[in-house]
């Protein structure tokens, strides 16, 4: 049985105010804890920009809203020395609203008790646990989640969104229907230009067709793209390094 | 009694083989499939077997290449608007700013674009592919047209509705939102690039990709449904502008001068060389099939330089180039107006805004290159020409 901690370092959002996050500790520090900034550091960087921009907007918001960011720890040594890990995330100049402890067998009802809209992880077999259990999740790679510190950057696999009876290894179609919407009103509260937020489609296979019926697909969500690339078979490694997103969701390993 | 193989080397090598090749083969060269580097059998799948469209697209190419990998392809990277005509968009984006622009394009979302400059140039690229993949099935060696727009992704619908309302084989296109597109035209190995905006056509120059900025011709032009023709300007087009600089400097006689001491020396390569070489490349496949007279793409070559003097030094870089040019007009510094009017290209690039304003007038499809020495004229003429048009 794992247990969350709320870090008093950081306001705390309502939870109906708030598009929950949650990322694995391996992520954001690697997975032998090496690394000083693991693949998800420049995710954070970026998600606590919105978080500012999204402050900034509260005064003349009616439905303000802010991005909760929970630490998903399953690593015992993680456990047993909880004080380091909230000193580390500190250190960094990272804003965790949550940390959770818990063992790798149910750090998916941890994330159900937190509400989480999305789990970012670098391990495919803990998206895998999530995505069984309804909850929204990605798995990060250094060459999908390359995106800058400065704007936050999401990726939408087009491929996934037009054909409906495509395998969904992400997620219940529910939690996708709920992040889209959610996304979809935060976004709008920036304008077009300036943003510290960009959505982006990509469908890889399929032809235009397949990118038009994604677009209407997520508009009907209310949620609507600020770029939109089709690339008709050619692979996705191409323009990753130039498309930089920090994560992408719903899309099957190429 | 059926003898059978029992042989598990034979089947094995047979599955493979079904894999490779597309069902229509029929023995022709299977060109890049042979040598190519990257194969993965998912790809090959992608490539094999196109979903096949139903509808109003009459698009169907059972058994031939669709989505051709862009480094065997010749990327065309057109921007929305070239290809189509969006003049009263842009007049709302001017006058009212970015949300009101995209509102109004979500309004008009069921309202296809008109055909803009470009819109011809590509269907005679369509031509041409449909030729080559009725003679190379299997081939990857073909137009690869792709839409490039820094448009934001809410114009999206628009466009692709009026893609399949033009019945255009586009289905790769990057829409960046404000962004640069030029690490897209760098990751798709462009070979063309054309645009309205010129900096946007600088840009892609100074990074080795072969652009131009196209213009609306003032009149409409009847050009060929059935060949794809080509026309370039020579300096600072195909060769590098060094000659226009000796003649900017020195004027006419030292320009003659030059040239003639330099007869044999080989012209340096502009910014368009490359394109007439992919070129080149697909008249040789229709060539090596019998259709050297019936050739679905012709080329020219409409230069100021003169045939007894100046015009031999351009004749012998092409051919030590080993590029084959079908027409070359030596026109001794006559207009370039009356002789494109007759040769009807789909497009006509030159470095001379002075010369696309000309051929522009007269109804030619005309594209500025803005390379070389050329650029640094500021006359007045040639600004309000350029305000005018993009």
């Amino acid at each position: 049985m794992g247990d969350t901690v709320v870090n008093t370092d950081v306001k705390q959002v309502g939870s109906e105010n708030a598009l929950v996050i949650a990322v694995s500790h391996g992520a954001v520090f690697g997975a032998e804890d090496e690394d000083v900034h693991g693949v998800a550091f420049p995710l954070l960087q970026a998600v606590q920009k919105v978080n500012e921009r999204l402050q900034q907007l509260k005064s003349s918001d009616s439905e303000p809203v802010q991005l909760e960011v929970v630490l998903i720890c399953t690593n015992r040594a993680q456990q047993q020395q909880r004080d380091q890990v909230q000193t580390r995330t500190r250190a960094q100049g990272l804003q965790i609203h949550k940390f959770s402890f818990s063992c790798e067998d149910d750090f998916t009802d941890s994330l159900l008790e937190n509400k989480v809209h999305l789990f970012l992880t670098t391990n495919s077999d803990e998206a895998t646990q999530a995505a069984n259990k309804g909850v929204l999740s990605a798995v990060l790679d250094p060459e999908s989640a390359c995106g800058p510190s400065e704007k936050l950057r999401i990726m939408f696999c087009g491929d996934a969104i037009s054909d409906p009876g495509a395998e969904s290894m992400s997620g219940s179609r529910q939690a996708k229907q709920v992040f889209w919407s959610h996304l979809g009103k935060i976004r709008q509260k920036f304008g077009v230009e300036d943003s510290p937020l960009t959505l982006v489609l990509l469908s890889s296979h399929g032809g235009i067709d397949g990118c038009c019926s994604a677009l209407r697909s997520l508009r009907t969500a209310g949620l609507n793209v600020d770029e939109a690339y089709c690339l008709g078979g050619s692979p996705r490694k191409l323009i990753m390094s130039v498309l930089r997103p920090h994560f992408l969701l719903g899309a099957p390993e190429e | 009694m059926v003898k059978m193989s029992l042989d598990p080397v034979q089947v094995v090598s047979a599955q493979v083989n079904e894999l490779k090749v597309g069902p229509s083969s029929n023995g022709d060269s299977r060109g890049p499939w042979e040598d190519k580097q990257e194969f993965n059998s998912q790809e090959c799948l992608n490539n094999t077997k196109p979903k096949s469209v139903t509808g109003r697209r009459a698009r169907k190419v059972e058994g031939a290449v669709f989505f051709p990998r862009p480094e065997h392809a010749v990327t065309i990277a057109v921007s929305t608007r070239v290809l189509f005509r969006t003049e009263k968009e842009q007049k709302v984006f001017e006058q009212q700013g970015i949300e009101e622009y995209l509102r109004y394009q979500i309004e008009h979302e069921n309202e296809p674009f008109a055909p803009g400059p470009a819109f011809p140039f590509v269907k005679a690229l369509e031509t041409v592919n449909a030729r080559l993949r009725d003679l190379y099935p299997q081939s990857e060696e073909l137009f690869d047209i792709v839409l490039v727009t820094y448009n934001h992704a809410h114009v999206g619908v628009r466009l692709i509705n009026t893609i399949n309302h033009h019945n255009l084989f586009i289905e790769r296109f990057c829409m960046t939102g404000g962004g640069s597109p030029i690490g897209y035209l760098k990751a798709w190995h462009t070979n063309l690039y054309l645009s309205a905006d010129a900096d946007k056509v600088r840009e892609a120059l100074a990074e080795g990709i072969a652009a131009a900025t196209m213009f609306m011709p003032e009149k409409q032009t009847v050009v060929s449904e059935s060949q794809l023709r080509v026309a370039f300007d020579g300096d600072a087009v195909l060769f590098s502008d060094e000659s226009e600089r000796i003649f900017k400097a020195h004027g006419l006689d030292k320009f003659f001068e030059h040239e003639k001491d330099n007869e044999d020396t080989l012209l340096d390569h502009g910014p368009l060389k490359g394109f007439l070489e992919a070129l080149g490349k697909l008249q040789k496949k229709f060539y090596a099939k019998g259709h050297r007279l019936d050739c679905p793409i012709r080329t020219f070559l409409v230069t100021a330089r003169s045939a007894a003097s100046s015009g031999i030094r351009a004749l012998k870089t092409l051919r030590a180039w080993g590029l084959e040019i079908d027409e070359a007009l030596f026109l001794a510094g006559a207009p370039k107006g009356p002789m494109l009017e007759k040769i009807r290209p789909h497009i006509y690039f030159d470095d001379q805004m002075f010369h696309v304003e000309g051929a522009a007038e007269m109804g030619t499809i005309a594209a500025h290159v803005p390379y070389g020495v050329a650029q640094y004229n500021s006359s007045k003429k040639n600004q309000r020409w350029a305000n005018k048009l993009t």
